[in-house]
């Protein structure tokens, strides 16, 4: 009858020595108090981040021609939403894992039109504006060709975009009635009902901000805002916090990859880094069964560190 | 509690953050403090004796 041969990394030696009681339901309960105690003295000491909301109220008050060109942007379909392809159009093929397009295989699951959703949709809801009601009717009236030439004359003009007396001031030719609708969306956002306008609709409970989410997105104020905050994704944002708070320390390894080549430079970043960290996540989870990964913590010899009373025993 | 307005004067924490800048690393001041604060609590862990060892001691 042969010996079945000990592998150090895989079988356990038989424990021929003394046994003491532990009591890890006390230590466990000792612990989640202490937890509970620092967390609660750090919550009354240093609060927690206050940052107000940013909605399209705040924005197209605070920089009244970012949010017209972004008007103009949703309305050319040149915006971030408006070429972003799934879930929301299909404008693009979206992020690739290899030959698998990950994003088709959700498909348009919150269908969204730029020039309707954000611009005309929401116009149509203001009350009392006979001179918008007669530019919307030249719009519902126009062919896709004229509405075409209206959007490329005006973008062409809106270069030298300028907001004058709380007006949006753009001198186009033959632009139809763009310039109306982009002004009047721009009164409407600096009143906040456009806020009210997208996120209403979709139900009796308020609670879906896709719309005006992703509209905020598309200008440049909330991305200038998260750049001064550190929060980019090339700036470790992931990692931080808004104002002096510490942040997600334990997201280094996810924002370690947004800075280093070919990553920092991809546009298909998010999904490789994603597959990166799933295969990596994998990788922990079986380290048990990964010759050589699980021998580290035996040949590191850390646990004697911490058993080094019993290993002082032993000699 | 005007104690704790004036803690928070102290460390005025909604203020914009303090960030070190080596090449391509970029981490803020108060995230460095706790990474440093989390290394220490290990080494602590691996090298502070147990708790109630001397007693465990006297004992025997």
């Amino acid at each position: 009858m042969s010996t079945k041969r000990f592998r150090p990394d895989v079988d356990a030696p038989e424990y021929k020595g003394g046994y003491s009681p532990y009591d890890i339901i006390k230590e466990g309960t000792i612990a989640i108090g202490v937890i509970f105690l620092l967390t609660l003295l750090l919550a009354i000491l240093f609060g927690s981040p206050d940052e107000h909301a940013i909605t399209i109220k705040t924005w197209s008050n605070a920089a009244p021609i970012d949010f017209a060109t972004t008007a103009t942007s949703e309305l050319n379909g040149t915006s971030t939403t408006g070429g972003y392809g799934a879930p929301y159009n299909n404008a693009s093929d979206g992020p690739a894992l290899g030959p698998i397009h990950v994003a088709h295989l959700i498909g348009v699951r919150i269908p969204i039109n730029t020039v309707k959703d954000f611009v005309i949709d929401p116009l149509k809801s203001l009350p009392n504006q006979p001179v918008l009601d007669q530019n919307l009717a030249m719009w519902a009236s126009a062919s896709t060709s004229t509405r075409s030439t209206w959007i490329a004359n005006y973008t062409k003009a809106s270069a030298n975009m300028k907001f004058t007396d709380g007006h949006v001031v753009v001198n186009a030719t033959d632009a139809g009635p763009v310039p109306v609708m982009v002004d009047s969306l721009t009164q409407m956002a600096r009143s906040g009902a456009l806020d009210q306008a997208l996120v209403t609709g979709s139900g009796f409970y308020t609670t879906d901000f896709t719309k005006p989410l992703l509209f905020v997105s598309d200008g440049t104020y909330l991305a200038d805002l998260a750049t001064k905050q550190h929060l980019s994704g090339d700036q470790w944002g992931m990692m931080n916090e808004t104002g002096s708070y510490p942040g997600q320390a334990w997201l280094w390894l996810y924002s370690f990859w947004y800075q280093i080549p070919p990553f920092n430079t991809s546009g298909n970043a998010d999904i490789l880094i994603l597959g990166i960290m799933l295969l990596l996540s994998v990788g922990l989870l079986l380290l048990p069964f990964i010759p050589g990964l699980r021998s580290i913590p035996r040949r590191t010899r850390v646990y004697r560190i911490i058993w080094r009373e019993h290993y002082q025993n032993l000699k | 509690m005007g104690w704790l307005s004036s803690f928070a004067t102290i460390f005025p924490l909604n203020n914009l953050g303090h960030y070190l800048h080596w090449h391509f690393l970029l981490i803020s001041r108060s995230n460095l403090i706790v990474t440093i604060l989390m290394v220490a609590t290990f080494l602590a862990a691996l090298f502070l004796p147990f708790p109630g060892r001397r007693s465990r001691k006297e004992n025997q």
